[in-house]
């Protein structure tokens, strides 16, 4: 029996979100399979975007946002496949005096299904949701460790097989994001005052281009990734973000991932080009992987 | 038939996300009868005015007037017969009370303009200019203590125009449209009180003529806020246009008398830079030996160093100096080492409910600031109490002038000590260091003083504000910008202040 192994990572694309990339590709963990992995995760800037002012800080300097996350894919049937991840996060700053925090952020789950095969062309789908772990800090940004929202997401992916073990894909997905409770009890929303601590955190979605090599359980790839929020304000002149800000982010980036036998690494670089209300950040990961039989 | 139950899975999310909106409401809050309709408040002493009656207005035609007559007919038979659901969510909007969405609308400005100024490209920050006011740096800068004088000024013109406005609809005692005519059905509820001149246009002026000069950018909003305010009340059948013309007129003839003061009180010579050389040597001759350095990147000149020389309203100068906290602990005593500790030992471990009170409490950049917390707390409690719009305006009008004088109270004696703060010795800060001397606690000056004049009005609440305060203040070590000492100080500094807003209004005549 052929293990295949299902590999995910993570990219740290905002200023603090961590937000799980499900897996793109075509492959699935047969029955019973697990892959576990092991990441590690460092995303950083010093360049942002206030607003659409792309600046500097010399009260932040760089701000570096550490993550080690553990990961299990677990093979239901060998076209449905589940997984779950668990980040803990620690940021800092590099100039200032702005209090670094950490903690356990916010623990995924996924179902990922493939949905039809017409010759080269496959069709996968994937539900997704999030929940904080711990009562983390979120309004102290851009130090918090996330956002605090339960998230809900769904994901199509179209995945188109070239010779010689080349492939496209393209993914799209949308981030149903729930309202947040904050400490205090009042924030601006656009030039709005909201006299409660109940924060509603904009929708996003997210779209995925990739073309790459993939053979058996080994994989190169580039890609290019754009997201938004759906609506949300901007942060205000010389001010801090806050979970009301319409993020966007376009990003480019690189897969890489080796496994000769049950035990495989896995490494992803990216970078964003453009963004608003974000870090310009440099992101990478690098991933320990083991394939193992469950039963 | 598995791929069907994929493509149902699939249809169910999307239906699922479509459903989903995401926004945060807002109770709308039901309008009331005042407890009081506080009859005798044409009587109370007033703030700015000499009298109730220094600012005049034309005495009312009769009920009877043809006049006055085609200003009801207009009520009913145009304008309530064309009401839209848009002009009715206005009036339940104002229905809730003209000082309180007034002091409402003043804390959302205050939130929207406190940013510092950015550094420039030669790492100066540029001052920001009251006859340029939306350009970059915008006008003003809302921090706490240009809110706290904001807040002031508008309560004290709220409440000087509601006693004028009061004597003059006891003298002219022209009744509601509803009470003369009662085909006439007010969307709002009604008391006895007299409608000449209308409360709520008298508010609305006064309130258009401060908050204008405080944030002159904001012309086309507080217009546009202003006309809702009076165009509720004839929409509702609460007024008559008669009424509403004369509030206006009143409340601008007092307002202008009030900005005559708010003129001369010294805030325009606050920013007194030149003024620090002097303050500095103060201090080491105190013997600090450690003085306040800004600690942001490019340096920031300090905010407000001269406020401390605004005029205050509710004591004077000498008061002021003789109430002002004794020398605090300096580094090297042992007093000074605990304090230290203190504050290390919150770096190190800080708990997630002392990083929830000082965030809680931050109310930093882009929020109303310390007064406007208090400010907010104070209309909720009037609103609960139903009180009447003159009684609304007065305590807001005791809290405000408390939280000003505990605004220059405060600033007076951080730039006496000019004293360093904790990030001076290397901590960090879970809140953000605001660029000013840490000797007292801004928060917790204007914390116990806001605690004293509201347990005055609502003794039932005392302990929940004083309990309050006492929280905000401990959030200032929570978030480690402040030494213990810092905090205990201004409480004791901020409750004095505030004794004596609550002296002047047991003298008011309104008790």
């Amino acid at each position: 029996m052929k293990h295949t192994l299902l590999c995910v990572f993570i990219s740290i694309l905002s200023m603090n979100t961590i937000m799980a990339q499900m897996p793109h590709d075509q492959i699935y963990m047969n029955k019973n399979i697990a892959c576990g992995a092991l990441m590690y995760g460092n995303s950083s800037w010093t360049n942002y975007w206030e607003n659409s002012l792309k600046r500097d800080n010399p009260n932040i300097g760089k701000l570096s946002t550490e993550s080690l996350s553990a990961m299990i894919a677990y093979g239901i049937t060998k076209k449905v496949n589940a997984l779950v991840m668990v980040p803990y996060v620690k940021t800092q700053a590099s100039q200032g005096n702005l209090m670094g925090q950490q903690g356990f952020q916010d623990v995924s789950l996924w179902l990922k299904a493939q949905v039809f095969n017409y010759k080269q062309l496959h069709g996968h789908a994937t539900l997704g949701i999030s929940t904080p772990m711990s009562n983390y800090v979120t309004e102290f940004m851009p130090m918090a460790i996330g956002i605090g929202a339960k998230t809900f997401s769904a994901r199509a992916i179209l995945h188109y097989n070239l010779p010689s073990n080349l492939f496209i894909s393209a993914t799209g997905s949308y981030i149903v994001r729930s309202q947040v409770t904050v400490d205090r009890d009042s924030y601006l929303n656009g030039e709005k005052l909201v006299n409660s601590g109940s924060v509603a955190v904009p929708n996003a979605f997210d779209a995925m281009f990739r073309m790459g090599y993939i053979k058996k359980e080994n994989q190169l790839e580039v890609f290019a990734e754009h997201f938004s929020c759906v609506g949300g304000d901007n942060i205000r002149r010389n001010s801090m973000p806050f979970l009301t800000n319409d993020m966007t982010m376009t990003a480019v980036g690189a897969y890489a991932k080796y496994q000769p036998k049950s035990l495989g690494v896995s490494a992803k670089v990216s970078y964003v080009l453009d963004g608003q209300n974000a870090g310009q950040s440099t992101n990478v990961t690098v991933g320990l992987l083991y394939l193992f039989k469950v039963k | 038939m598995k791929k069907y139950i994929y493509y149902f899975i699939t249809f169910l999310c999307f239906s699922f996300l479509l459903s989903c909106e995401n926004t945060a409401s807002e109770a709308l809050l039901s309008p009331y009868v005042p407890a009081n309709i506080d009859e005798n408040a044409g009587s109370w002493k007033t703030f700015v005015l000499s009298s109730p009656t220094e600012v005049s207005i034309a005495a009312p035609v009769g009920t009877n007037d043809p006049t006055y007559l085609k200003e009801i007919d207009s009520l009913k038979n145009i304008v309530a017969p064309n009401l839209t659901n848009e002009q009715r969510q206005i009036v339940a909007y104002w229905g809730a009370g003209a000082v309180f969405r007034w002091n409402e609308i003043a804390r959302e400005l205050s939130a929207r303009y406190n940013s510092a100024p950015a550094a420039n490209a030669e790492g100066k920050y540029p001052v920001p200019d009251a006859t340029n006011p939306l350009a970059d740096p915008k006008f003003p800068f809302a921090n706490p203590p240009y809110v706290s004088r904001a807040l002031a000024y508008l309560s004290v013109a709220q409440f000087d125009a509601l006693v004028s406005a009061w004597k003059y609809k006891y003298q002219y005692n022209r009744q509601a449209p509803g009470n003369v005519d009662k085909a006439i059905k007010p969307l709002l509820p009604m008391s006895n009180l007299p409608s000449y001149p209308s409360e709520d246009a008298v508010v609305g002026q006064a309130s258009y003529v401060i908050l204008l000069a405080m944030f002159p950018g904001e012309g086309p909003f507080l217009k546009s806020k202003l006309e809702e305010c009076k165009n509720a009340r004839l929409w509702a059948g609460m007024n008559v246009s008669s009424d509403i013309n004369a509030g206006v007129s009143l409340g601008a003839g007092v307002a202008a008398k009030v900005m005559v003061k708010a003129k001369a009180d010294g805030m325009g010579a606050a920013n007194n830079q030149a003024a620090t050389s002097d303050m500095i040597t103060r201090s080491k001759s105190l013997g600090f030996t450690k003085v306040w350095t800004s600690q942001e990147s490019p340096a920031r000149p300090p905010m407000l160093p001269t406020f401390g020389n605004v005029k205050t309203w509710n004591f004077d100068r000498a008061t002021l100096e003789a109430i002002r906290p004794a020398i605090p602990y300096i580094e090297g005593s042992a007093e000074f080492k605990k304090d230290y500790e203190e504050l290390v030992e919150v770096d190190k471990n800080q708990t997630r409910e002392q990083a929830a009170i000082a965030n809680f409490w931050a109310d930093g950049p882009g929020t109303y600031t310390p007064p406007g917390h208090w400010h907010r707390y104070g209309a909720n409690a009037g609103f609960e109490a139903k009180y009447s719009e003159v009684r609304m305006a007065r305590m807001l009008a005791y809290l405000g002038t408390a939280e000003m004088d505990a605004g220059i109270g405060c600033w007076d004696t951080k730039y006496y000590y000019y004293s360093p703060r904790p990030q001076q010795y290397g901590l960090k800060t879970s809140v953000g260091l605001p660029n000013f001397p840490s000797y007292t606690s801004g928060h917790s000056t204007f914390s116990a003083a806001g605690a004293e004049v509201l347990s005055a009005f609502f003794p039932q609440k005392a302990s929940t504000f004083n309990s309050y305060a006492q929280q905000a203040s401990d959030s200032r070590v929570y978030g480690l910008i402040h030494w213990r000492l810092d905090c205990t100080m201004g409480l004791k500094h901020g409750k004095t202040i505030g004794q004596y807003a609550v002296k002047r209004a047991s003298q008011d005549g309104a008790l």
